[in-house]
């Protein structure tokens, strides 16, 4: 036996030896597909961790309105972050205890994030600056300087509150548009966020490679919207009031356009949402029925409410616009020279079409009229007979002109789809579509078409931004008008108006006539019969009322289209124009004069106007009521003294036609009180008598200048109040017709 | 076996140059003449040369170690000991001191360690033993503290086991196909050793003593169905391991972050930094010092995963270039070992280079991820004073047994 090493023993070394250089061949095998295969990725892997990327946040831009007042802005907060890759077991308590103490946040939280692998988890977002600065004064005292991180970042203000929410929109945590201007406009908004690179190790210090980039983020661009806050204040006040007065319990809507550009001025819905606070439910009953519920069916009736408070009724909700359509089959009939406004027709209270017996609001009928007289009484009859003599092509025709078959294309999300019957439709749906049932459109729709019979027949495209300007002011882009294409001839447009002024003035619009300022309008109640259907016919048939008109009629300016969804009924009826009229004219009697529009009195109008109280103060009481009467003032005197100590109403205060003023003479008769009677469900002579005899004034507004039955359906005093001789106080008329 | 390898020699003789062969030609006489002395008083005998190329390579290894170590343990070292110097100074010290040892033990006639394996064998397991009574340190006792000095006694067990194995196969080796003797007496040993290691928890150690008993037993001539059945044994094993990994908490949390590094399941980080790093290194390497991943993310770069800092600061080229010198330090040592004089020489010499081979492999399949992470150090490159000593020492041996081999030694 040789010492050495064997013939076996050589092979198996060889064997081994082979196994080992298979060994060292595949560690060479890792190493090129790592390095040379993958090594492109692991790079970038690798130099994402270290390169610290801080994103710094571009300001959204501000929502101004026409007058650049600020609608919408943002303001710069903190982010708070943890970097737990840097925190250590000796800091850990430290930080987790101090953030939790400044930020009210859990402890026990806190030390588990803490312990995660991983550079960058956000605690708590949007913190303020004092907020902040007491992190920076906690990390100066314990001398942190890594494990905490403070990044600016914005919060979206709106100082008005829910002022113009709907169309403003709001803003989510990562001041991301969600929905309204914010959301259509996000992109321009929201700018691009700039950038610092810095290349850190592990533990947060710089790395011995310098590397240092900034790009700085650039600023979104502002908005300039068409919304005037003057004009959406009236339209929010007025439309807030109606809701309340009506009991509207699906939320109401209005839009106010100017006619000749499509820019929309004021545009509401109630009720709305605070978009500083888009997640609350704003109407308390809501949230009360919200919080009936538990768990799932909690949360998806949460989720819902919200998705309808934030939902732009406007352009979102579809409705049978009812009789304010009529003005649309006005104009085609006219434009087509099929009729004119002395065509004459003929209403026993229904029109037979296709063995179908349609009947008009007006059950006895209207009998014999002019086509003019047919608009005022909103007749059914007459329209359906339009509708026939148009017949379906050409009525469709006119239906795609005025742009009820597309979408307005308003700078606004969520715009809804109308439904219609095409040209191929039967004669009953040609009947109904001819007064405004049977097909759904948007409010934006509907107005945009009134806006076309307004200005001389040019239907032009609403938007609600006018201008884009970028950070320092310049001017980005300019919204031109659009006008899309000219549906009727300004001649019919003028003869449409002015029978339209006709029916706002003694028709069945005329609660929305203001006084001096020629409103052409058309009221619209229309039944929700698809709902009532769904529910078997059975129960409660709900109604809209709405109201469209615009002004002035001979010189179309503004249109604005006023929408209750679901009022309440009285005495088992809804009165589409009681509703939807007095809000119209209450806030288009301030729009008009605010926008600058000239008001024209008629003889009639001037007679029936406020005058000023002369000042009388301090004359001898007879002086005092010769000056008076030559005013044709009532004249009332208590007291025995001989000068005049004070006088109701005040000099220059308003006082209508023959209205009574009461003079008193000693201090005595000063303190002397009558009590306010009831004025509510009279009329205008009663309204008059009532107050003559209870020594107390009264303004009239609303319908009851031009109506013959008008009704008093408010009064601004309650009934029983304690007041001074001679007080003022306004009483509502409303002219009630049933459902037209 | 002898006359095959003075043929050899004789072969090499006639090719070589005239100059060389005074070289050589020295041994049969400078050998005799050791021989002569040592049986009487000399511990050490300068028999012959010893193997050049081998010596070299461990020079050379040991210089490119010392310079990765210290680049890649700046960025830590400053961090944690305020001083970039801190391992350097410490790892260039013992490595010093480890190549006067290992040339010292060049020197010393190998032989004499057949009288050294039983007691070597004995202290071993005294360590083992001792070991798990040691403060715990990161969870695990694996390290013998001695105040300035620290060690592990598995290092000293993997060089045990090859001792003890070398001295009984070489011994034995005509009973190799017996049970008695080529099978029971191993066993034993590497059973009760590896009881012992696995008892720290320390995975890796057990494997790589588990591959050394294994290569010793193969090249030792032990019939090849006992590795039949310690390989079906085996499979078994790892077989019920993947099967029933959940029972194994944390080799299979080990085992899916190996299949998927950069999921979020488990945590990965030491491997994933360890990719980016060699993955950030391509072909040319960033340069060297000039790795990002020694910043703190990669955890104790100057150790286990030293090997990915080569890599990201060298480039693929400069890795290649390492993996292939320590493949010739491999094939060098067995070749060397091959042609040693008995055959305790050469199964001393080639489980001392396999160790290093196998563990060259499997710190550097680990980086790069080929197979699960588990704490294997990378021979002449990872921070470790008493490790380092340790290795070189074994080298030592290699020398020793090289001055004794007739392969051609410059």
């Amino acid at each position: 036996m040789a010492k050495g090493t064997t013939i076996r023993m050589w092979r198996r070394t060889a064997f081994l030896l082979a196994i080992l250089i298979i060994g060292f061949a595949v560690v060479v095998g890792s190493l090129f597909r790592l390095q040379l295969v993958q090594g492109e990725e692991m790079q970038t892997r690798a130099v994402d961790q270290y390169l610290k990327d801080t994103s710094i946040s571009a300001k959204r831009g501000t929502i101004y309105d026409c007058n650049m007042k600020v609608l919408a802005k943002s303001a710069g907060v903190w982010k708070v972050v943890l970097e737990p890759n840097y925190i250590t077991d000796d800091n850990r308590e430290l930080i987790c205890n101090g953030l939790s103490q400044i930020l009210g946040l859990d402890k026990a939280d806190l030390i588990e994030r803490s312990k995660k692998k991983t550079y960058y988890d956000v605690v708590q977002n949007k913190v303020e600056t004092d907020v902040k600065d007491q992190i920076v004064a906690f990390k100066e005292e314990n001398e942190i300087t890594n494990g905490i991180r403070l990044i600016p970042d914005y919060k979206r203000y709106y100082p008005y509150g829910k002022f113009a929410s709907s169309v403003l929109g709001f803003t989510g945590s990562d001041n991301q548009g969600l929905a309204g201007i914010e959301a259509q406009y996000d992109s321009e908004l929201t700018g691009v966020p700039g950038r610092l690179v810095t290349a850190k190790n592990a533990v947060g210090t710089d790395m011995p490679f310098d590397y240092e980039q900034m790009v700085d983020a650039q600023n979104g661009h502002s908005l300039v919207l068409t919304i005037d806050e003057v004009v959406q204040h009236f339209l929010e006040k007025y439309l807030e009031e109606g809701v309340a007065n009506s009991g509207t319990r699906n939320r109401a809507c209005g839009i106010v356009m100017d006619v000749n550009t499509g820019a929309i001025l004021g545009m509401a819905v109630k009720g709305d949402f605070d978009p500083n606070d888009p997640f609350t439910l704003s109407d308390p009953k809501e949230q009360a029925a919200v919080d009936a519920l538990q768990g799932e069916e909690r949360t998806k009736a949460l989720n819902e409410a919200r998705q309808k408070q934030w939902r732009n009724k406007c352009v979102s909700d579809t409705y049978y616009p009812g009789s304010v359509f009529k003005m649309v089959t006005a104009s085609m009939g006219l434009e087509e020279g099929i009729i004119s406004e002395n065509t004459s027709f003929s209403c026993p209270g229904y029109y037979v079409v296709a063995d179908r017996r349609i009947s008009c609001w007006k059950s006895g009928g209207h009998g014999s009229e002019t086509f003019a007289q047919g608009l005022c009484n909103s007749c059914n009859p007459v329209f359906i007979q339009v509708g026939e003599k148009l017949g379906p092509e050409t009525f469709f025709k006119y239906f795609e002109a005025f742009g009820f078959t597309q979408k307005t294309g308003i700078d606004l999300p969520g715009e809804s789809r109308s439904i219609y019957y095409d040209e191929t439709m039967g004669p009953v749906e040609l009947a109904t579509e001819s007064f405004g049932q049977n097909f759904s459109i948007t409010p934006i729709q509907m107005i945009t078409a009134a806006a076309a019979v307004a200005n001389g027949g040019y239907l032009v495209q609403p938007h609600v931004v006018a201008q884009v300007i970028d950070d320092e002011g310049n001017i980005v882009r300019t919204t031109d008008t659009t006008v899309k294409r000219q549906v009727i001839s300004n001649e019919t447009s003028r003869r449409v108006s002015a029978m339209l002024q006709e029916t706002a003035t003694t028709g069945t619009a005329k609660n929305g006539y203001i006084a001096g300022y020629r409103v052409a309008g058309k009221t619209g109640t229309s039944e929700k019969i698809a709902e009532w259907v769904a529910q078997g016919k059975q129960g409660e048939k709900k109604y809209i009322a709405s109201y469209c008109g615009y002004a002035p009629a001979d010189d179309p300016q503004v249109a604005m289209l006023v929408f209750f969804d679901e009022p309440l009924p009285q005495g088992g009826q809804v009165f589409g124009s009681a509703i939807a009229g007095p809000p119209f004219a209450k806030a288009m009697s301030e729009i008009l004069p605010y926008l600058g529009v000239e008001a024209k009195y008629t003889e009639e109008e001037l007679a029936k106007l406020d005058t000023s109280t002369p000042d009388v103060l301090g004359k001898n009481v007879q002086e005092a009521q010769n000056t008076l009467q030559s005013a044709e003032l009532d004249v009332k005197v208590y007291g025995q003294g001989e000068t005049v100590l004070s006088q109701v109403p005040e000099p220059g205060k308003s006082i209508p036609k023959s209205g009574c003023v009461v003079l008193f003479t000693d201090e005595e008769s000063t303190s002397q009180t009558v009590t306010v009677p009831n004025l509510v469900g009279l009329t205008l002579s009663q309204a008059n008598s009532v107050a003559a005899n209870a020594g107390i004034n009264i303004s009239i507004s609303g319908a009851a200048l031009t109506g013959n039955n008008a009704v008093s359906n408010l009064q601004s005093i309650p009934e029983g109040s304690q007041v001074p001789p001679g007080t003022m106080v306004t009483v509502d008329f409303v002219e009630l017709d049933s459902v037209e | 076996m002898a006359t095959r390898a003075d043929s050899k020699r004789g072969a090499t003789v006639t090719r070589l140059p005239t100059a060389r062969n005074s070289d050589t030609g020295e041994i049969p006489r400078k050998a005799s003449f050791g021989r002569r002395i040592r049986k009487k008083f000399r511990l050490f005998s300068v028999r012959a040369g010893m193997d050049l190329p081998f010596f070299f390579l461990v020079l050379t290894l040991m210089v490119i170690g010392l310079i990765m170590l210290f680049s890649s343990s700046y960025a830590y070292a400053y961090y944690n000991y305020g001083n970039s110097y801190y391992f350097i100074i410490r790892q260039a010290g013992f490595a010093v001191a480890g190549i006067f040892i290992m040339v010292a033990i060049s020197y010393f006639d190998y032989h004499h360690l057949h009288k050294l394996a039983i007691p070597i064998l004995l202290v071993t397991y005294m360590l083992l033993v001792l070991v798990l009574f040691m403060p715990e340190r990161n969870g695990v006792r694996r390290w013998i503290y001695l105040g300035p000095v620290n060690f592990q006694p598995s290092e000293i067990a993997k060089f045990a086991l090859v001792l003890i194995f070398a001295h009984l196969i070489s011994i034995n080796f005509k009973r190799m196909s017996t049970f008695r003797y080529g099978v029971l007496p191993y066993l034993l040993i590497l059973g009760s050793i590896a009881v012992l290691v696995l008892l720290e928890k320390h995975v890796s150690a057990t494997l790589i003593l588990v591959a050394l008993a294994g290569v010793m037993l193969f090249i030792g001539g032990v019939q090849l169905r006992w590795f039949a059945i310690a390989f079906g044994v085996l499979g078994a094993a790892v077989a019920y391991i993947v099967l029933f990994s959940a029972k194994f908490g944390y080799a299979s949390d080990r085992i899916s972050g190996w299949l998927d590094p950069f999921g979020t399941t488990v945590d990965t980080w030491q491997t994933r930094q360890s990719l980016m790093s060699i993955g950030s290194g391509g072909l040319l390497g960033l340069g060297l010092g000039q790795s990002r991943q020694k910043y703190l993310y990669l955890p104790e770069p100057q150790n286990d995963f030293i090997f990915a800092v080569v890599c990201e600061e060298l480039g693929f080229i400069g890795a290649l270039l390492i993996v292939i010198l320590f493949a010739m330090l491999v094939w060098r040592g067995i070749t060397v070992s091959l042609k040693a004089k008995d055959k305790f020489g050469m199964l001393l010499g080639i489980g001392l280079t396999v160790q290093v081979g196998l563990q060259v492999i499997l710190n550097i399949a680990v980086v790069t991820n080929t197979i699960p992470n588990t704490g294997i150090s990378l021979p002449f490159f990872s921070y470790g004073g008493s490790s380092l000593m340790i290795l070189l020492a074994e080298m030592g041996v290699v020398l020793s047994i090289s001055r004794t081999s007739t392969i051609e030694k410059t």
